[in-house]
């Protein structure tokens, strides 16, 4: 299996970087292609006929391992077969742009580690624990950090790149520390130890160290950092399958922890709280924060992050009302969380690719440039209008189906008297993450999309090319299916919760099924009801006088494009609540109120992340501290470096004779 | 069905008539004679038989928003049962659906007003936006009280079971009515958060959203506002009737003439908010939603032991 595997990946390898400049991209889509027609047949006979062995093998760390699909592997891999397969698709047009600026080889290798990030995403999501998942997990990082380096040429792309992977192989050492500590308790390191584990040994311990080690890549707060910074890096199609799928392998990691707890109800509890909270926290602070951004691709990761909150919050609300004994709460709470996963993995893999379109055509992802862009990419505005209302999550797409059947669980445990105070605070954090959502992305589409240019490139922008559309169009359709016919898409995704929580869901799914269903003809309803509407007054129009006027100035003549409100004016409201969270860096200096004749001006400020400070700030200073004292012993004297070798030879022999070494 | 038929009627009355009594309660304070009672009706009237002018910035979006806007106000308008009366739609969970109906609608204008380009529209689009998300919170909230001491999570529900209240939650229900009233301000622009009658766009909320909207566009907007008051009134009025007398006799009136005149004296009597402080004041009504479900909590947890 393994051999075969390394086999295919050299010959795909090869086949890239032979290929002439223009087929690499084709070479790498039937790899992808072919990889994710293969998963989705094993999610398929997985979902209807249950688990599936591909191989099993020993190896000398970690002992036996096993490389098999499950329900949740099943899920997982359905939606990075779905999203790579969109985004190499995309990628085509995005990555001709450069052919200019880069060398074949360098497409070639972007290429590769696209190739190999989809497969050892696939491979961590089916890997039993163990070796073999370290193995893959650490494939995909450095993957996915090839791919961010793309731009390479730009200094702050190699700066987050850089940042990516340090963060990356700081929660690698913790799951590698927690694979450790489960292997010497179990003697197998396999997830399915977690359960033998938590019954013999302080279960606390390893769920939080696995869970810091999880949460770095997932985007829990404080470990969120890294996403802001590389997700504006990143080429876009890049961005669209970290974001959408490769975080979730993080989320992925906890529902394998989650699994593992099955009839300790304090252990549930306990680990039910942390989620819930730590989903709270990572929700709030993320929407927030994506709210003040005034960069596409930054205000998208936090929404990320924000998304990652809302799935935690799904996942704690699920454990706590297990643990509380209620089956019900318990399925809302997963099967909203699990389908929260595949619906967040659609909508930002398009809202991503919307923002890659954007940037190839204006060459920034500043909003505060933009305006107006729907008049001159209106399939491209039609797609972010889909993924917007989907992402606000809003009837009748997906997005509401998932947070509808969170908001049940939580408020079932508030009227059938489980954990009330807890079910409180996840719906006062869940109505405030949806309502600053609205403001977030309103903000973001109405910026970039609607008003008047606010800068002379937008004139010059045209449509991608349809190959991106058709790309964008994939998860689009999904979108649909999910939010107009929920009672149908919630099937599979019970089965995977049932796997989760072990318990049988046949009854909770029948109880919020005719919800579902009732759902779907309300769906249909109000788009029918708003297309009547708009037949309604079109027709009534046709024998009116319909004129064209400007845009009502006020009774101010002189109105241009300038005085448009734009991102930063348009959140700054919220600024009163999200200043303790942010420390501002201003370029520049404002016009003052008592200029009268204002000069001209440059001021553009930056909200950073306050948490980037705090956690990126000491190490660096520590670091600058400790290379001062080393800077002391480069004199620049060849004698000098002459005398340390002497001294250094001079302890290995101390040492030696010692006995130490 | 006749039950559902006269629930959405007496929907429609309520709809119809809150804006009225605001105006006859305003005329009657600041001693004047005051428009007529439908004056609003015949207005929308006037302008459903108009043409209408589009500014050459916007796109269809400008277009579709208004249908947007209504379409889910209807959609919403359709859940809120009358006391003991049963509403068209309702399943369980609806109380999720309804408040992100109205978030439908709300992002629709916001997005319309931000297409016109116009720096007002822009201001009032970021109010609008804002206080929508500070608002949800006190709605879920408030909500969420509903469904402690009911038991339910759909408003039909949530009405029809709540004959067997005890007394002892007058005091939450009061409360919580108080509540909705000025989720229903807020939600409406009406002072002390919006002044609709203001001359000037800086200060202006709702109103500024929809400076270029005319004609059939502009109608529906204010029609779906008075589906909105309606949804609002209906839902605090039910929490009041629900410890007085359960009665869609009893609540369609208390609807009509309770958020009516409250909001009538309200506007004659006190001044608006300055704009900064708008923030503050929706996030009292947040602590203030906070506080009922907390002593409803409390009340719940006597109640059963």
């Amino acid at each position: 299996m393994f051999l075969y595997t390394l086999l295919a990946a050299v010959i795909a390898t090869v086949l890239i970087f032979v290929a002439p400049l223009r087929a690499k991209v084709w070479v790498a889509t039937s790899v992808i292609s072919a990889v994710a027609i293969g998963a989705l047949f094993l999610v398929v006979s997985t979902l209807l006929g249950g688990e599936i062995t591909l191989a099993r093998f020993t190896t000398d760390l970690f002992g036996a391992e096993r490389i098999s699909v499950d329900a949740i592997s099943a899920l997982f891999l359905a939606i990075i077969a779905i999203a790579s397969v969109a985004t190499v698709v995309y990628s085509r047009g995005y990555v001709e742009g450069y052919f200019k600026r880069f060398s074949p080889t360098h497409i070639s290798l972007h290429y590769t580690a696209l190739v190999l990030l989809v497969v050892s995403m696939m491979f961590v999501v089916v890997s039993s624990g163990g070796f073999s998942f370290l193995f893959s997990w650490e494939l995909m990082t450095i993957a996915s950090f090839i791919l961010i380096l793309f731009e390479a040429d730009r200094q702050e792309v190699r700066r987050a790149a850089l940042n990516y992977l340090v963060m990356m192989h700081i929660g690698f050492m913790f799951l590698v520390a927690g694979f450790v500590m489960l292997y010497n308790v179990t003697g197998s390191a396999n997830f399915a130890a977690v359960e033998c584990y938590f019954k013999v040994a302080q279960p606390l311990p390893l769920f939080v160290v696995l869970f810091l080690g999880f949460g770095m890549k997932a985007g829990l707060f404080p470990m969120h950092i890294w996403l802001p910074e590389a997700h504006p890096a990143a080429p876009s199609h890049v961005s669209a399958i970290m974001s959408g799928v490769m975080i979730k392998t993080g989320v992925y990691g906890i529902l394998r922890l989650m699994q593992a707890i099955d009839h300790n109800i304090d252990l549930l509890y306990t680990i039910g709280l942390i989620v819930l909270l730590s989903g709270i926290i990572t929700g709030l602070w993320g929407v927030i924060l994506a709210a003040m951004q005034n960069d596409i691709k930054r205000l998208l990761a936090y929404s990320s992050i924000e998304n990652i909150g809302v799935i935690l919050i799904g996942l704690g609300v699920a454990a706590v009302g297990h643990a509380a004994g209620s089956n019900l709460i318990g399925m809302c709470g997963m099967c909203g969380a699990l389908l929260h996963i595949v619906n967040h993995s659609l909508f930002k893999t398009m809202l991503f690719m919307s923002a890659g379109n954007i940037y190839s055509r204006m060459h920034t992802t500043a909003m505060n440039q933009m305006g107006g862009l729907a008049k001159h990419m209106p399939v491209t505005a039609i797609l972010m209008m889909f993924a917007t209302v989907a992402i606000c999550a809003l009837p009748p797409l997906n997005g509401f189906v998932s947070e509808l059947l969170i908001y049940i669980g939580m408020f079932n445990g508030v009227s059938d008297g489980h954990e009330v105070l807890y079910a409180i605070g996840g719906i006062i954090a869940l109505s405030l993450i949806g309502g600053v959502v609205v403001l977030a992305f309103s903000k973001l589409y109405g910026v970039v999309f609607l008003g008047s240019p606010r800068s002379h490139h937008v004139a010059e922008c045209t449509e991608v090319d349809s190959q991106r559309i058709v790309a964008m169009a994939l998860p689009a359709m999904f979108i649909l299916v999910i939010g107009l016919l929920p009672q149908y898409a919630i099937r599979p995704v019970a089965l995977v919760a049932e796997a989760v929580t072990g318990g049988s869901s046949a009854a909770a799914v029948a109880s919020f099924m005719p919800m579902l269903q009732t759902l779907s003809y309300i769906g249909l309803m109000l788009l029918l009801l708003i297309g009547l509407l708009y037949v309604a007054k079109r027709r009534a129009q046709l024998k009116r006088k319909i004129e064209a006027g400007p845009t009502w100035g006020c009774g101010f003549t002189a109105t241009n494009t300038r005085m448009q409100y734009t991102g930063e004016s348009f959140s700054e409201g919220l600024e009163s609540i999200g200043k303790p969270l942010m420390k501002d860096t201003v370029d520049g200096r404002a016009v003052d109120k008592g200029e009268i004749f204002p000069s001209e001006h440059n001021y553009e400020i930056k909200h950073k992340d306050k948490v980037d400070s705090l956690l990126g700030q000491w190490w660096v200073k520590l670091m600058h501290r400790i290379n001062m004292y080393v800077m002391r012993l480069r004199t620049g004297r060849v004698n000098n470096y002459v005398t340390f070798a002497l001294v250094f030879l001079a302890v290995v022999l101390v040492f030696t004779i010692v006995g130490i070494l | 069905m006749l039950i559902k038929l006269l629930n959405t009627l007496l929907m429609i009355v309520v709809a119809l008539s809150i804006t009225g009594v605001i105006n006859r309660t305003r005329a009657l304070l600041s001693g004047r004679k005051g428009i007529r009672f439908f004056q609003h009706v015949y207005n929308a009237r006037l302008l459903l038989r108009k043409g209408a002018v589009y500014s050459p910035t916007t796109t269809a979006l400008f277009r579709i928003a208004p249908c947007v806007y209504l379409g889910a106000a209807i959609m919403a308008f359709l859940f809120i049962p009358v006391a003991n009366l049963e509403p068209v739609l309702s399943f369980h969970g609806d109380i999720v659906l309804v408040a992100y109906l109205l978030a439908l609608s709300r992002i629709a204008i916001v997005l319309a007003a931000m297409d016109t380009g116009s720096s007002f529209e822009g201001m009032g689009a970021a109010r609008e936006a804002l206080y929508g998300a500070l608002v949800e919170p006190a709605l879920m909230m408030g909500l969420a009280t509903f469904a402690l001491f009911c038991g339910y999570s759909s408003f039909a529900d949530i009405f029809s079971t709540a004959q067997m209240f005890d007394t002892n939650i007058t005091i939450v229900m009061l409360l919580l009515a108080y509540v909705f009233l000025i989720i229903m301000i807020i939600e409406s622009g009406r002072v002390p958060v919006d002044d609709p009658r203001t001359h000037l766009e800086l200060t202006m909320i709702h109103e500024v959203m929809c400076l270029d909207y005319s004609g059939i566009d502009l109608a529906m907007i204010n029609i779906a506002g008075w589906l909105k008051n309606a949804i609002w009134a209906m839902i605090a009025a039910n929490a009041v009737s629900v410890v007085v007398c359960f009665h869609w006799e009893f609540a369609t009136p208390l609807a009509i003439l309770g958020s009516g005149i409250t909001i009538g004296a309200i506007e004659s009597l006190r001044a608006r908010n300055k704009l900064s402080r708008n923030t503050t004041y929706i996030l009292t009504i947040v602590a203030m939603s906070a506080l009922v479900l907390l002593t409803g909590f409390l009340l719940y947890q006597n109640i059963d032991i």
